[in-house]
């Protein structure tokens, strides 16, 4: 214990030495810890805007995947139609329901405003296939959907754009000169993992869209809720199926739709951001390394400079075990101090990311001590070499060192 | 004041060579002297530069080993003890005072006197109050955190003396401990040396080429290329 004070002891006797030597082993934790804190981040803002849409969520688009699996015209061609929605939604077991949506841009305007936004047209299913709420008012059902009728449910940002503060449940908007009524207001969703804000739209019935604003009678997707997470490939199944049958497509022909799961989105999400952690992780530990090279520099330096000291202390009686337990001892500080500094630093940096630009950068405690712990344990080993060479010192060559 | 653990320690050479070998060519420094010393006899090393004695003081410190022959502490045979064995025997028994001091730099000297008392394991207070006694008795009491570079010649050397009694030792050895000191500063220093062997019968062995020095002894010496002079 003694010994250690004493390798310490002499750190503090060069402190600009000692600073500048733990500097490396600090960059090397701190990007460690900083690049992991980023992946983790980035890695729960896509989880979380997946989970947003729905774990049980399947979503069928139009157009076919070639055999390389690049997608061709996908949700550009018009094969999906409302009746494959209604299909889906009666026949699929395994479905617990389905919603036809197409999406145009217009201008949108209120007495006082005009906002050029997003027109969804869907199924009074679609609420609830997206588990989604309303802030206010209420949502059209199946008469306003049979009949065409022009109403509208606002996105927040929209209602807020148009109206301020004023209550717009009520109210009509103009779409493409027509006038619609507002009968609810959707609650905020925020951003969709293709990065859309979710709530700069407007929502119509699917029919009034298709024959009032757009002239078409196609779908250009269609969302499907399996009963259950577990449930979701068994009700991939079935739309194939259902849809390949409609479609007349014969066996062995290629599908003109895709369908995709949530769950297989995320997690492909998943092990993507893995590797990416993984990687960060790999490249900043390069940092690390070059720190241990440093002390390893710097412990070569000071056994070489300090020879005639190591020969004074054997010759009163350090024996080379004692040398040896001094210089580890530095090298173990050295490479602490700089590694807690680095976590420390770390942890300020993620925080700072955090409040400048708002992304959610989770400390990663449990990386955080492992770095640490590792970063010491490298900067001790890289310590090993240059102590063990001056415990094997000659006490009379050391002596005599100039 | 320190108290002594036993008498001086008795010393002896049996035949030692030592053959240094710089670049392939075989340099001896000493070829052949065997040496006794009684336990607690002052004895003086005397001889001219490259004469080898020197070297003999480092043999009989166990710095080194001989190349062949033997040393014995008290009849027992030292030289062929492992590097850590002999490091803890130099801790115990032997105490070394240097020409150029060799106090540990950028180090107070009350930390310097308490080294040999670390490495000896003794708790840090103990360490502290012994070496602050220590100091005292050298007349270093008011310059404890002084270090060496504030300190003049003589006044290193006297805490160098101060840190090679710190361990109680029953073998004291000086090489020129007057060499790099005034003639006032280095009267005192051979004083201190002298006093101390007789105070504590500790055995004290003084290298030096200085006659004026080795006079002081009870015994002298002398080696020439190697090899004893007047062999006694």
């Amino acid at each position: 214990m003694t010994l250690v004070i004493l390798g310490m002891r002499s750190l503090l006797r060069n402190p600009y030495r000692s600073v500048l030597t733990s500097l490396g082993i600090l960059i090397g934790v701190l990007s460690v810890v900083v690049l992991t804190g980023i992946a983790f981040g980035a890695k729960s803002l896509v989880l979380r805007s997946i989970q947003n849409l729905g774990p049980n969520l399947l979503v069928v688009i139009p157009g076919s995947v070639t055999d390389s699996g690049a997608q061709v015209g996908g949700g550009t061609e018009t094969t999906l139609t409302a009746d494959d929605a209604r299909a889906i939604r009666r026949q699929c077991p395994d479905i617990w329901n389905a919603s036809g949506a197409l999406r145009t841009a217009a201008q949108v305007q209120s007495p006082h405003a005009n906002w050029s936004t997003v027109i969804l047209g869907a199924e009074p299913s679609y609420l609830p296939v997206r588990d989604w709420r309303l802030a206010r008012g209420g949502f059209f059902g199946e008469e306003e959907e049979r009949g065409m009728a022009r109403v509208a449910v606002l996105g927040r940002i929209v209602a807020t754009r148009l109206f301020g503060l004023e209550d717009p449940v009520g109210k009509f908007v103009q779409i493409n000169h027509s006038p619609f009524r507002v009968i609810g207001i959707l609650s905020s969703k925020g951003q969709s993992p293709m990065g859309m804000n979710q709530d700069d739209m407007v929502v119509v019935p699917l029919t009034t869209l298709q024959s009032q604003i757009m002239g078409v009678s196609y779908v250009g997707v269609i969302l499907a809720a399996a009963t259950s997470p577990d449930r979701v490939d068994a009700a991939k199944r079935e739309i194939r199926g259902i849809l390949r049958l409609r479609h007349h497509i014969p066996t062995g022909g290629r599908s003109d739709f895709e369908i995709q799961a949530m769950s297989d989105i995320s997690k492909t999400a998943n092990r993507i951001s893995l590797i990416l952690t993984v990687l960060l992780a790999l490249i900043a530990s390069i940092s690390l390394i070059v720190g241990g090279v440093g002390i390893l520099n710097i412990m070569l330096v000071s056994v070489r400079e300090r020879t005639r000291e190591i020969g004074i202390r054997m010759a009163i009686g350090a024996r080379p075990r004692d040398i040896l337990v001094q210089f580890l001892s530095e090298a173990a500080a050295l490479s602490f101090f700089g590694a807690l500094a680095g976590g420390v630093g770390g942890i300020l940096f993620l925080d700072g990311i955090h409040l400048l630009v708002g992304w959610p950068t989770p400390i990663p405690w449990e990386g955080l001590f492992l770095t640490v712990a590792g970063a010491t344990l490298l900067g001790t080993l890289f310590g090993l070499y240059p102590a063990w060479s001056a415990s094997r010192l000659d006490p009379m060559e050391a002596l005599r060192y100039e | 004041m320190v108290v002594r653990d036993g008498p001086g320690l008795s010393v002896r050479l049996e035949a030692v060579t030592k053959i240094y070998t710089v670049s392939g060519e075989e340099l001896p420094a000493l070829r052949g002297i065997s040496l006794s010393i009684p336990a607690g006899e002052s004895v003086a090393i005397v001889g001219s530069s490259g004469s080898g004695k020197s070297t003999l003081l480092h043999l009989m410190g166990l710095l080194d080993r001989p190349t062949s022959g033997a040393v014995f502490y008290d009849n027992r045979r030292v030289d062929t003890l492992s590097p850590s064995e002999r490091a803890v025997l130099r801790n115990r028994s032997v105490g070394f005072v240097f020409q150029n001091f060799q106090l540990i730099p950028r180090t107070s000297a009350i930390e310097n006197v308490e080294l040999p008392l670390l490495y000896r394991r003794l708790p840090a207070r103990e360490r502290r109050e012994r070496a602050r006694d220590l100091l005292a008795s050298v007349g270093m009491g008011d310059r404890e955190r002084h270090t060496s570079s504030q300190l003049s010649g003589g006044q290193q050397q006297r805490v160098a003396i101060a840190r090679a009694i710190a361990a109680s030792p029953g073998l004291l050895l000086a090489d020129e401990p007057t060499g790099n000191l005034d003639s006032r500063s280095a009267a005192t220093i051979l004083d201190l040396l002298l006093s101390l062997q007789s105070r504590f019968s500790t055995t004290l062995v003084l290298v030096t080429h200085d006659m004026e020095v080795a006079r002081h002894a009870q015994t002298t010496f002398r080696v020439r290329d190697g090899l004893p002079e007047d062999p006694q």
